[in-house]
């Protein structure tokens, strides 16, 4: 009989449920759906990673036969491959990586379409994403063009590969463009007629532990061995990983206070739920229920919601956020298979939810039945202490209107109602706030690279190994602005890391700016500056030596920093064109800038690609494009979450003023000064709150570009003030429409119900 | 003949704030099994307290309510409770029957908490509700709803029926109807106690006990009680 008592007391406050419902079911979906997105990341990458078994390390080279020989026999080395990697043409000009391998165990391919690797068979494995947009499929011909070598192919299958993830055509390139750009695979057999050495070997080590002895080895024993990288430190790697590194921090903060704040109203509209239920506890009491039964009973009323809420919020958070976040990423990067994947903690954070409603139900209803069943039968007037309502006897209260100072002692008699109030809108200003807020700051510092520190038009990416004559063509005719970017490796503590350093003799064309944006002089000529925080990273401080070594070169070089600067996209090292020679360095452009209109030149000799700033500044968006959307869903999320908790707590302040309204009337008031009087408080409330969650607001913002973004950019909270009248306005009028419709319900108090109910 | 219901100096004390405040102040007091006891007394006097003490909804201060063999001022919680589900119905002014359950289920959330319980359809028709077993409380008239109460209490088959204003918010007509049913209740053997403002309900019981300031004033047996169909409301 108390489960229809449970079932029709539910259904009688079927809006005060459904609230809850909706609080815990977005708490959970919201939470468990990033989760799975971020796990999804994660445990495809591992799947594909294992599966495929993607290399430890690669050897660049110019290497030989005898130097992969070398490399197998080397303790602590499963295997190694060799691999030519060429950048050549296919059909239309399109640019095409062609990969040449002679056997297929390292990175080995997913073959989505088509046949396994086969040295002895003449065709081209081609990259399904570059594929798929050209529409091309298995059993079509296409084009491997290299220099003066033409081959038409058939296309034998459609390939995902470990290492080709994220595939850019160059460095200054930010966003892969899979219609103009692709990689392809082809067994060396098919290039025998070019001259031959490896570009690299891949290697796969026996103990990970062990991979920076099989380092060393390496270098001391391959002379042609130019370069050895992690893969940890590969463009394809460190694009993915830095996904799931930015995604961490959304679980956390993201999820973490979506459920938070709809705890807090959870509880406090549970405990309200139960309370109301007092003289019906003290019937079920003087009827000879126990009190482990009637507990039971009203256990169950946020048990049930929150189990079923939970349920359902784990379901949309896997079908909904999880399915749609990693659809996103599986549109970017390459890799098979991948799908959400729910783990423990989602399903810890939804018993936890479940345990802490049913645990407050539990508290609030034990409260009441530890009374006598003589005293739960009477209705409870909140209790004051009392001297704490005295506060409002003071002169200054005298000059008050009566509504206000009501409200005022309204507050304090209900302080709890008023803090979780507070605490609940202030999360949603917080999170509208943060939501804007970083889709202003990744404007910002889009504008900041490519309107501040970006002087030109066009950047020139000079092709390799041209002669001094022709690069002096090159700088009259386009002015002598240019620079270089040397890939190096810092020991630091006996750590050794890849980094570069941009070397500048491009005048006013790339300017610098400290920590407040603000233009400072490009480095002098003793020494080099490092970006603030690669210098927080790494420790450095104004003055430190920081040793390196050019790649491909075994000398090393100690030098001083004398300054540093920011900059958004790369952390590392800068310095002059004269400082370099000063070391010995020979300085050899690999960029030139201009402000040349070149808009309509395709091709310019010597010059292997002509960059405008404009399709920069489109790459830099593209790559941002995803985390705005998952933005967009999440301000969305936020405003939902936001209306439904100043709802419920409209309702409640609401119902707990009824009594006190109805009084109110019966003494003579008009109801549109009732209305004024609840009103004002919700006002008062939304106000307070909203000052509090504006400045937090920022501050999250601030702490989660600086913790959660991939470790080469250095974003920080630029937030323009319009977003904070947007998120300000945006949650008064909420709140105060709430209040408004809540107050239509003040005409229809029945006095006398409404008071005999509380006699 | 031994008493069933016997108070030896019982006394209730609230503290409130500082004060101390007697509600019960040593009354002792005597009922036989069966008897319609009408308690009178002006507000505050204490009946509301005396009645909780007799139903296990409260705790003494001291002294001691013998029930048949066993005093219930000794009681803990688990057999106050146990004591509230077999022996006793209470019958309330404002009826507290659960508003999201029908007649019916009312009635029947009894079996919940005793196996003594009576046939509901049996109880529903002795005190006229049949028709309205399926009717949710609010769409009952209050004499109607002060009688799902009482088929409430009387569905446990209770040794003792506690009635605090039973009457209190019905109009002379339907207050005559449910006393009648109480009356009946005494007739078959179950002791009905009756709390009240209303000297007239004084005029059909068997003993009427007049409570003042926390004391018994007097304590009287009628012998020969009126009809209620005597009684001029």
């Amino acid at each position: 009989m108390l489960n229809k008592k449970m079932y029709r007391d539910i259904k009688k406050n079927l809006s005060q449920f459904i609230t809850i419902f909706l609080m815990v079911m977005i708490g959970i979906m919201a939470y468990s759906g990033i989760e799975a997105y971020m796990n999804g990341m994660k445990k495809t990458s591992n799947k594909f990673y294992t599966e495929n078994n993607l290399q430890d390390l690669n050897v660049m080279g110019p290497l030989t036969k005898n130097d992969l020989d070398k490399i197998k026999k080397l303790d602590y080395v499963k295997d190694a491959e060799a691999k030519l990697s060429i950048t050549g043409l296919t059909d239309n000009d399109k640019t095409l990586l062609i990969n040449l391998i002679e056997s297929n165990n390292i990175s080995k391919f997913y073959v989505v379409d088509g046949e396994k690797f086969n040295k002895d068979k003449s065709g081209v494995w081609l990259d399904e994403f570059y594929a798929k947009e050209n529409n091309i499929k298995v059993g079509d011909t296409i084009l491997v063009k290299y220099q003066n070598i033409e081959l038409h192919e058939k296309v034998l299958g459609l390939i995902n590969v470990p290492d080709h993830l994220y595939d850019v055509r160059d460095e200054s390139e930010l966003f892969p463009d899979r219609k103009e750009f692709g990689f392809a695979y082809l067994s060396m057999e098919e290039f025998k007629t070019m001259d031959f050495f490896y570009s690299s070997i891949m290697v796969d080590v026996d103990n990970i532990d062990k991979r920076d002895n099989v380092k060393n080895e390496i270098e001391d024993n391959i002379d042609n061995a130019l370069a050895i990288i992690n893969i940890e430190d590969t463009s394809s790697y460190t694009a993915y990983q830095g996904e799931i590194d930015e995604g961490k921090t959304y679980v956390g903060v993201f999820s973490g206070l979506f459920l938070f704040i709809a705890m807090l109203s959870v509880i406090t509209t549970m405990t309200r739920v139960v309370k109301k239920q007092r003289t019906q506890i003290g019937t079920l009491k003087a009827l000879g229920f126990s009190n482990y039964k009637i507990l039971f009973h009203y256990i169950g009323y946020g048990f049930w919601i929150s189990i079923i809420a939970s349920i359902v919020g784990l379901l949309l958070g896997y079908f909904f956020i999880g399915k749609i976040f990693i659809g996103l990423e599986m549109a970017m990067f390459e890799i098979p298979n991948g799908h959400p994947v729910m783990n423990s903690s989602s399903y810890i954070v939804a018993l936890l939810v479940i345990l802490v409603v049913s645990l407050i139900t539990y508290i609030t209803g034990r409260t009441i039945l530890r009374e006598n069943p003589a005293e739960t039968l009477r209705n409870k007037i909140p209790s004051i202490k009392g001297n704490v309502l005295n506060i409002t006897k003071h002169k200054i209260f005298k000059k008050f209107k009566f509504e206000t100072i009501w409200n005022i002692r309204d507050i304090i008699r209900n302080k709890m109602r008023t803090i979780t109030g507070i605490a609940g809108v202030v999360g949603c200003s917080m999170l509208i706030v943060c939501a804007l807020g970083m889709l202003d700051s990744m404007n910002f510092f889009v504008d900041l690279q490519f309107e501040r520190i970006y002087n030109f038009d066009y950047k020139l990416n000079i092709k390799e190994n041209i002669s001094e004559h022709e690069l002096n063509i090159l700088t009259n005719e386009y002015g002598n602005y240019t620079s270089q970017t040397l890939g190096i490796e810092i020991k630091n503590e006996g750590i050794r890391e890849s980094n570069n350093i941009f070397v500048t003799d491009a005048s006013n064309y790339v300017r610098f700016v400290n920590k407040k944006n603000k233009f400072i002089n490009k480095p002098k000529d003793n020494g080099i500056f490092v970006t603030y925080k690669l210098a927080k990273n790494k420790g450095y401080k104004l003055g430190d030596k920081i040793t390196w070594h050019i790649y491909g070169d075994k000398t090393y070089y100690t030098s001083k920093i004398i300054g540093f600067n920011k900059d958004p996209q790369n952390q590392n090292v800068t310095m002059t064109k004269k400082y370099l020679e000063s070391l010995g360095i020979k300085y050899t452009p690999d960029s030139i800038y201009t402000n040349k209109n070149l808009k309509n030149i395709k091709e310019i000799k010597n010059i292997e690609s002509i960059q405008d700033i404009d399709a920069l500044k489109d790459g830099m968006n593209n790559m941002l494009s995803m985390m705005k959307t998952m933005l967009i869903l999440i301000i969305f999320v936020a405003i939902v979450l936001g209306s439904i908790i100043i709802y419920n707590l409209g309702i409640l302040s609401y119902t707990e003023k009824q009594y006190q309204f109805s009084t109110l009337k019966v003494l003579g008031f008009k109801d549109s000064q009732i209305k004024k009087i609840f009103i004002k408080q919700n006002n008062w409330i939304a106000i307070i709150s909203i000052i509090i969650g504006l400045p937090l607001g920022y501050y999250l913002t601030d702490w989660l570009f600086k913790t959660a973004i991939e470790e080469h950019y250095d974003f920080g909270a630029s937030i323009n003030t319009i977003t904070y009248v947007i998120a300000a306005l945006g949650t008064f009028i909420i709140s105060y429409l709430v209040s408004k419709f809540l107050a239509r319900k003040i005409k229809n108090i029945d006095m006398v119900t409404s008071l005999k109910g509380n006699e | 003949m031994n008493s069933f219901i016997e108070l030896k100096n019982v006394k209730k004390t609230y503290k409130i704030g500082e004060q101390k405040f007697n509600a019960l102040d040593g009354i002792d007091l005597s009922i036989n099994q069966g008897e319609f006891v009408v308690i009178l007394g002006p507000s505050g006097a204490g009946k509301s307290t005396l009645l909780n003490l007799l139903g296990g909804m409260d705790k003494v201060t001291s002294g001691s309510i013998k029930i048949g063999d066993n005093d219930i001022a000794k009681y803990g919680d688990k057999e106050l409770t146990r004591y509230r589900a077999n022996e006793v119905g209470f019958i309330f002014q404002f009826y507290n029957i659960m508003p999201t359950l029908t007649v019916d289920e009312n009635v029947n959330l009894i079996k919940d908490v005793t196996n003594t319980s009576k046939n509901s359809k049996e109880v529903l028709k002795s005190v006229g509700l049949s028709r309205h077993a399926n009717k949710f409380p609010q769409e009952l008239s209050g004499g109607e709803q002060q009688r799902v109460s009482i088929a409430r209490a009387i569905m446990k088959n209770p040794k003792i029926l506690l009635c605090d204003e039973p009457t209190g918010a019905l109009d002379s007509k339907t207050g005559v109807e449910v006393l009648k049913l109480l009356r009946e209740q005494a007739d078959n053997d179950t002791t009905v106690i009756i709390v009240t403002h209303n000297s007239l309900i004084a005029d059909i019981a068997d003993r009427v006990i007049k409570i003042k300031n926390g004391k018994v004033e007097s304590n009287e047996i009628i012998k020969h009680p009126k009809q209620i169909d005597e009684v001029k409301w």
